[in-house]
C-alpha cells in the first residue's frame, strides 16, 4: 500500500467527512427540525444511503469526474480538496449551510489562477447561472408543490394521524432517495480526482459482492460522509431545520420534495433528450447545490406564508456564504499550492495536460 | 420495511379510532345526561335515574381509560409532534367536559335539589342547549382531525347554544330569587344552574382552543 497516496487521499477524506457534516442537513434538516424524525435515525439512513449511492451509482457521474480530474497533479489534487475540505468545515462551524459543490469549483479556480491556466468562462458562467437559478427555481417548485400537497390533504378529509403517518413516511423515503443521489452525485467531487492513482484492487466475495478499486475507493469516500454526518452534522441540522423558519411537516415534505426535483430537473439526461426533442428549453446538466435548493426551498414557503416567520439574519448570514465561500476556497488553495510547491517541493500541475 | 410501514399504519388506525371514540363519548354522554334530567323531573331519585347516573359514570371512565391511552400512544409512538401538546390539551378539555356530566348527574342523585314545576320547561330548555352545545364540540373538535373548514361551522353553534345557554341560566335564576322559596333552596338551585351552565363554558373553552389550534394547522 503506497503510504503517499494515503496521505494525499487524507485530504478527500476531510472533504468527504465535511460535506457529511454540512449536506445532511439538506436531506434531514426539515425532518428533524420538525422532530418528524430523530437525529439518530435520520443519521444512519442517510449513511446507509449515501454510501450505497457513492458505491453503486458514483461511477455514473463521470462528467463532474472528468472536470474535477483536470487537476492532474496528485498533490494538487490534494490541496484542492483540502482547500474545499477547510472552507467548508470552517463555515460548517458556524453553523451555516454552504454549498459544497461552491467550495471545490473556488478551490479549482484557485488551483488554475496558481497554475497560470485560464479558467473555461464559458462553464464557469453556466455553472454561475444554476447558483442563481437554483434556489430560485427551489422557491417556486416549494411554493407550487405546498399548494398542490395542502389542497390535497383538504380536500381528502384524510385524518390528522393519518396524514402524519404519510408525512413522516414521505419524508423518510424522500430522505433516502436524496442521500442516494447526494452519493452518487458528490462522491466524484470528493474522490473523483485521486481514482487514476488508487492502489486498490477488485474485491470479491462468493461472487455474490463484487467491488471494483474505484468502488472501493468511493466505499471509503461514502464512509467519510458518514462519519461527518454521526459526528457533525447537528449543528448545520439545526440552522435548516429550526432557526431559519419554525416549519409544519407539510412544510418540510415540500421542501425535501423541490430539493429533489430541482436536482432532478438539473441532472437528468433523458429530461434534457425529452424537452430538446420537443423544440423545449432545456436546463443545462450541472452540478447543482443542494444546499441552494434547500434554503431557496424553506425562503420559498417562508414569502408563501407572508415572510414574518423568516429569520431574515441568518438567511442573509447563509446567502452572504454563498459568495464567500468560493472566494474563500479559491484564495486558500492558491496560497496553499504556493507552500506545497515551494515548501514543500511537491508538483501540483502537469503543464502539457489540458485543464478547465 | 414493509411490515414495519403496515405496523405503523396500523397503530395510527387504533389511535384514529380511539380519537373517534372519544368523541362518540361526549355525544353519549350529553345524551343520557338529557335522559337522565328528564327522568329526575318526572321521579326524582328512582331506579331509573340511578341506572343513567351510572350509566354517566361508566362513559366518564372509558373517557378517562380513551384519554389516557390516546396521550401514551401519542408519546410513545412520537406522533404529530408539532401538535402533539395541543392534542393533548384538547383531549384533556373534552375529558373535563364528559367529567362535568358525570358530577352534575351525580349531584342530582345525592343532593335531590327540589325543582318547582314553574320551571321545568325552562330547566329542560337548559339542559338541551348545554347537551346540544357538547354535541357541537364533539363534532368541532371531529372536524379538527379531518376537516379544518368544517370547525368554524360547528364552532360557531357552540358559541350561540353557550350565549342562549346563559340567557336561560339568567332567566332561571331571576325567576328562582325572585320567588317565595327558602334561601337555602335558591342558593341550593342557584348552585345547580350554574353547574349545568359551566358545562357550555367548557365547551366554549374547547372550542376557542380548537379555533386557535386551526389556524396554527393552516399556516
Amino acid at each position: 500500500m503506497d503510504f503517499g497516496y494515503l496521505f494525499f487521499l487524507s485530504s478527500g477524506l476531510f472533504l468527504g467527512w465535511s460535506l457529511g457534516a454540512n449536506d445532511a442537513a439538506n436531506i434531514f434538516g426539515t425532518a428533524v427540525g420538525t422532530k418528524m424524525v430523530r437525529f439518530n435515525t435520520a443519521a444512519v439512513i442517510a449513511s446507509i444511503f449515501i454510501i450505497l449511492g457513492a458505491v453503486f451509482g458514483g461511477a455514473g457521474t463521470t462528467e463532474t469526474l472528468d472536470t474535477l480530474g483536470s487537476v492532474n497533479a496528485l498533490p494538487g489534487a490534494f490541496m484542492v480538496a483540502l482547500s474545499a475540505a477547510v472552507t467548508v468545515f470552517w463555515m460548517s462551524r458556524t453553523g451555516l449551510s454552504v454549498s459544497t459543490s461552491q467550495a471545490i469549483v473556488g478551490a479549482i479556480i484557485g488551483w488554475n489562477c496558481y497554475c497560470g491556466k485560464s479558467t473555461d468562462f464559458a462553464v464557469f458562467g453556466k455553472i454561475f447561472g444554476t447558483w442563481m437559478l437554483c434556489p430560485l427555481l427551489a422557491a417556486v417548485a416549494a411554493v407550487l408543490l405546498y399548494f398542490v400537497l395542502r389542497r390535497f390533504i383538504r380536500y381528502s378529509h384524510m385524518h390528522l394521524l393519518r396524514q402524519d403517518s404519510y408525512v413522516r413516511t414521505g419524508l423518510i423515503l424522500m430522505g433516502a432517495l436524496c442521500a442516494y443521489a447526494l452519493g452518487a452525485n458528490n462522491i466524484a467531487n470528493i474522490m473523483g480526482v485521486f481514482v487514476d492513482s488508487a492502489p486498490f484492487h477488485d474485491f470479491a466475495i462468493d461472487n455474490v459482492v463484487y467491488l471494483t478499486r474505484i468502488q472501493i475507493l468511493f466505499l471509503l469516500g461514502g464512509m467519510a460522509i458518514a462519519v461527518g454526518i454521526v459526528t457533525y452534522s447537528h449543528n448545520v441540522i439545526n440552522t435548516v431545520g429550526n432557526n431559519m423558519l419554525k416549519m409544519t411537516p407539510l412544510a418540510a415534505l415540500t421542501v425535501v420534495m423541490a430539493q429533489a426535483l430541482v436536482l432532478f430537473l438539473f441532472s437528468s439526461q433523458s429530461l434534457r433528450d425529452y424537452l430538446i426533442s420537443h423544440s423545449l428549453p432545456a436546463f443545462p446538466l450541472v452540478p447543482v447545490s443542494s444546499t441552494q435548493a434547500v434554503i431557496g426551498a424553506i425562503l420559498g414557503i417562508g414569502l408563501l406564508k407572508g415572510g414574518r416567520g423568516i429569520n431574515w439574519g441568518i438567511s442573509g448570514r447563509i446567502v452572504a456564504g454563498w459568495v464567500i465561500t468560493p472566494l474563500i476556497a479559491l484564495i486558500v488553495c492558491f496560497v496553499s499550492l504556493f507552500f506545497l510547491e515551494n515548501v514543500f517541493n511537491q508538483v501540483v500541475y502537469q503543464p502539457e495536460l489540458t485543464m478547465l | 420495511m414493509f411490515s414495519t410501514k403496515f405496523s405503523l399504519f396500523s397503530h395510527t388506525k387504533e389511535l384514529e379510532q380511539k380519537i373517534d371514540m372519544l368523541h362518540d363519548k361526549i355525544i353519549e354522554a350529553a345524551m343520557v345526561f338529557k335522559k337522565a334530567t328528564d327522568v329526575y323531573l318526572k321521579e326524582k331519585r328512582s331506579q331509573t335515574y340511578r341506572k343513567l347516573s351510572k350509566e354517566i359514570k361508566i362513559i366518564e371512565h372509558d373517557a378517562d381509560t380513551l384519554r389516557r391511552d390516546i396521550e401514551n400512544r401519542l408519546y410513545s409512538q412520537n406522533l404529530i409532534p408539532d401538535f402533539r401538546g395541543n392534542i393533548l390539551e384538547l383531549v384533556e378539555n373534552l375529558d373535563k367536559v364528559i367529567n362535568e356530566f358525570d358530577e352534575v348527574a351525580h349531584k342530582f342523585y345525592i343532593e335531590q335539589p327540589e325543582i318547582p314545576e314553574k320551571y321545568y320547561e325552562r330547566f329542560r330548555e337548559l339542559v338541551g342547549q348545554v347537551c346540544e352545545c357538547a354535541e357541537n364540540l364533539a363534532m368541532a373538535s371531529r372536524a379538527f382531525f379531518y376537516d379544518l373548514s368544517a370547525v368554524r361551522d360547528y364552532s360557531k353553534k357552540v358559541y350561540w347554544l353557550e350565549h342562549e345557554s346563559d340567557k336561560t341560566t339568567a332567566s332561571l335564576k331571576e325567576g328562582v330569587f325572585d320567588s317565595d322559596m327558602e334561601l337555602a333552596q335558591k342558593l341550593q338551585l342557584n348552585s345547580f344552574l350554574t353547574e349545568v351552565a359551566d358545562i357550555a363554558d367548557l365547551a366554549e373553552n374547547c372550542v376557542d382552543q380548537l379555533l386557535i389550534y386551526v389556524i396554527k394547522r393552516d399556516i
